[in-house]
């Protein structure tokens, strides 16, 4: 089905799409090998002191359905393959926050033998969240920056 | 769900998500229609090598990556082995850092038993709960946060003592978070076991007798809920355990209620220990100096973590980094327990189940289901849980 | 039961297989124990209830370099099946050589030692006897043969480069 839309349509629905998307990001998370620090603090943001959905982000479990890729931890060897799974399965445009010193480098793992590095040796990554772990104020951040930037694009 | 007349295999990875060195597991189910079968478990999917990392790290670095095997429980694990190197070195820790180093474990417990009951709520479907544990649990976290000025990690400990202080105006903030929780408990107390819908998805649910519980070894909370008084903080006190015993919570349910009341009833001793401790704090210095090189040796030590009995073997050749560094953390003796409790249970109850031994997974892993005609079929541990949810409706 | 007790019964219970007694903590005897009284020394602490199984340990012990001139020393491997009764502590202490690591497997008597069975095949290269799961349990399915990584002689490939 090869209709063309005029340009000004195009942009239109591109500009409800992107709306769409900043105002109801859909999160996935997936723990690579973390040491669960950053896991509980993640599910702190959903918790009523800070209520990470006020902001219209909903975490959820398939990856089908996810905008936004939250990984935290290490990328471990039987891990790996599975993160790269869930993030192929995830639609176009997609988006990666990595939380955690682990997740950016390999943190106080980094060289260990089933330890292949931070999260960026495997997949794209969009945003990094520092601390070990950030705390959920920081996780939030993280994720409206983002959010942010997603706004200024064309 | 796929088709329900065969018998099909359903494959859990609920990993990664327990931290503790390897816990994040993978159970196999066998399911014949809606009863599980069988069930074996794959470990490994967030095995960082830990014990081989120790191998390569001075004594004092190790402290910061076994800290790190957990974040849920990481103070026990820098706790045990700070004590195993001060055996093997021979020095004697302060009283004071004796102390501080209980309190800091029991504020733990009171943070991890909080953050189980949400868990273990949420996967039943009990989200009012969840939220409720979870928003009352931040006064822990604050607590803590304001002794060490970190909410997970705190790195209480040093090679020979403790790095913080608790000052008067802390003990008092101390005091009065736990009367704040204190009364909040009694209220979980009682919709756990008043709640109808809740106990419908509790009473009779993952029973596990004493001789079964005793057998299969399970530890901690999960072992004490079917009877077994077991807890290294009475059997073999460690700190300030020998001053201030505990007192042990058994019940002898070994269902999932008997766990949910253990805990709780854990969490109210555990109130009342810390007011005492902080009423008994000797003052004094906070640390002691530790040589760099660790005279050659090994020890074997027992902590007791929120999960329960957690070892550690510790072996020195006499260098600044350890021969052999061995970490047997609870939830693995718990994980063992489940192959055997899950057999005849439905489906439906597995994340009920799987929480009660407290894994500490969050919830938000990946099930696949693989029937036997190999034809795989993904099904989303968030799936499995509405399912369960779904099923008692 | 106090802890000596506990400990004197222990040694009175293994008394048949214990080849050396020693106790380095107060509250912790090592029984050196040979592959083949395993079983029976297992046996006897559990008729008798003593404790429950708390872990198994492997331990690598590499020879030391051979002086010069010397034929090279036989390589050890080590596996502690610690006990636990209160507070005390009885460790069967079972030596085998790298060449020959064969130890039978106690999944008879205590159902679930195989979670610590699997780990010393895979961790340390043990053969377990008779062990009813010999699967991975930590490292990836794809990881290579004989290459067990807590070996001394394993050092590492750790990072993406060697993926
Ligand atoms: S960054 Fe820290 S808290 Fe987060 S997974 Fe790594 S070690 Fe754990």
């Amino acid at each position: 089905m090869e209709t063309k839309l005029p340009s000004t349509w195009e942009k239109a629905l591109d500009s409800i799409r992107t709306w769409a998307r900043v105002n109801s990001p859909w999160v996935i998370h997936f723990n690579s090998g973390s040491c669960n620090g950053c896991d509980i603090e993640i599910l702190a943001t959903l918790t009523p002191r800070y209520d990470l959905e006020r902001f219209g982000v909903k975490l959820q479990g398939s990856p089908r359905h996810a905008d936004v890729l939250i990984c935290t931890g290490p990328v471990t060897r039987n891990a790996r393959d599975r993160l790269v799974r869930i993030y192929n399965q995830m639609p176009d445009p997609k988006f990666v926050v990595v939380v955690g010193s682990c997740g950016l480098s390999g943190g106080v793992f980094h060289g260990s033998y089933n330890v292949m590095g931070g999260v960026d040796e495997v997949i794209p990554v969009d945003a990094y969240v520092p601390g070990c772990p950030p705390r959920p104020e920081a996780i939030i951040h993280g994720v409206v920056a983002l959010l942010d930037s997603l706004k200024k694009k064309p | 769900m796929t088709n329900q007349s065969q018998p099909q295999k359903f494959i859990v990875p609920i990993g990664p998500q327990h931290p503790a060195l390897k816990e994040p597991g993978h159970f196999e189910f066998g399911v014949d229609g809606e009863i599980v079968t069988s069930a074996t478990i794959r470990l490994g999917f967030v095995h960082r090598g830990i014990e081989k990392a120790t191998e390569d790290r001075t004594w004092v670095q190790n402290l910061y990556l076994l800290e790190r095997i957990c974040g849920i429980c990481s103070n026990i694990h820098g706790t045990v082995y700070a004590i195993g190197v001060e055996k093997l070195a021979g020095v004697e820790i302060p009283p004071r850092a004796k102390y501080i180093r209980t309190i800091v474990a029991e504020l733990e417990r009171v943070h991890s038993h909080l953050l189980w009951l949400g868990v273990a709520a949420h996967e039943g479907g009990f989200d009012t709960l969840f939220m409720y544990s979870w928003r009352d649990r931040e006064t822990v976290m604050d607590l803590l946060e304001g002794l060490s000025g970190n909410r997970v990690n705190y790195s209480t400990n040093l090679i020979g003592g403790v790095k913080f202080d608790i000052n008067e105006k802390q003990a008092d903030e101390i005091r009065r978070g736990l009367d704040f929780l204190e009364e909040r408990t009694h209220y979980y107390m009682k919709v756990v076991t008043t709640d109808e819908t809740f106990l419908g998805r509790t009473r009779d649910i993952g029973t596990m007798t004493r001789e079964q519980a005793e057998l299969l070894g399970a530890v901690g909370p999960t072992a004490r809920a079917s009877g077994v008084p077991r807890d290294v903080r009475s059997e073999s006190p460690y700190l300030a355990y020998n001053e201030h015993p505990i007192q042990l919570q058994v019940h002898d349910g070994g269902d999932l209620l008997a766990r949910f009341i253990v805990r709780l009833n854990e969490l109210f001793d555990t109130y009342r220990l810390i007011r005492e401790l902080l009423d008994h704090m000797p003052a004094g210095d906070l640390t002691v100096r530790v040589p760099r090189r660790i005279p050659e040796g090994e020890v074997l030590i027992r902590g007791e973590a929120p999960r329960g009995e957690l070892v550690y073997y510790l072996k020195s050749s006499g260098s600044d980094k350890p021969d052999r560094i061995k970490v047997r953390t609870p939830s693995l003796c718990n994980w063992g327990t489940i192959s055997h409790v899950a057999v005849g249970h439905k489906l439906a109850d597995m994340p009920m189940l799987l929480v009660g031994i407290d894994p500490c997974f969050s919830c938000n892993d990946r099930l696949v289901t693989v029937n036997n005609t190999q034809n795989s079929q993904d099904l989303t541990w968030d799936a499995l849980r509405r399912y369960g949810i779904e099923y008692y409706k | 039961m106090d802890t000596t007790t506990a400990l004197e019964t222990a040694q009175s219970l293994l008394q048949p297989w214990a080849q050396t007694v020693t106790q380095p903590e107060p509250h912790r005897s090592d029984f050196v124990v040979a592959p083949a009284d395993l079983l029976a020394a297992v046996q006897a602490l559990m008729d008798a209830r003593w404790g429950y199984l708390g872990a198994i340990t492997g331990v690598d012990l590499p020879a030391p370099a051979p002086a010069e001139g010397q034929p090279p020393a036989e390589s050890h491997l080590a596996a502690l099946y610690q006990f636990f009764n209160g507070a005390a502590v009885a460790t069967l202490r079972v030596t085998v050589t790298h060449a020959q690591p064969v130890l039978p497997s106690i999944c008879d008597i205590i159902p679930s030692a195989t979670i610590y069975e699997r780990e010393l095949i895979e961790m340390f290269g043990f053969d377990i006897e008779n062990t009813p799961v010999t699967d991975h349990l930590l490292l990836p399915d794809d990881w290579p043969q004989n290459v067990y990584p807590l070996r001394k002689s394993f050092t590492g490939f750790g990072g993406a480069e060697s993926a």
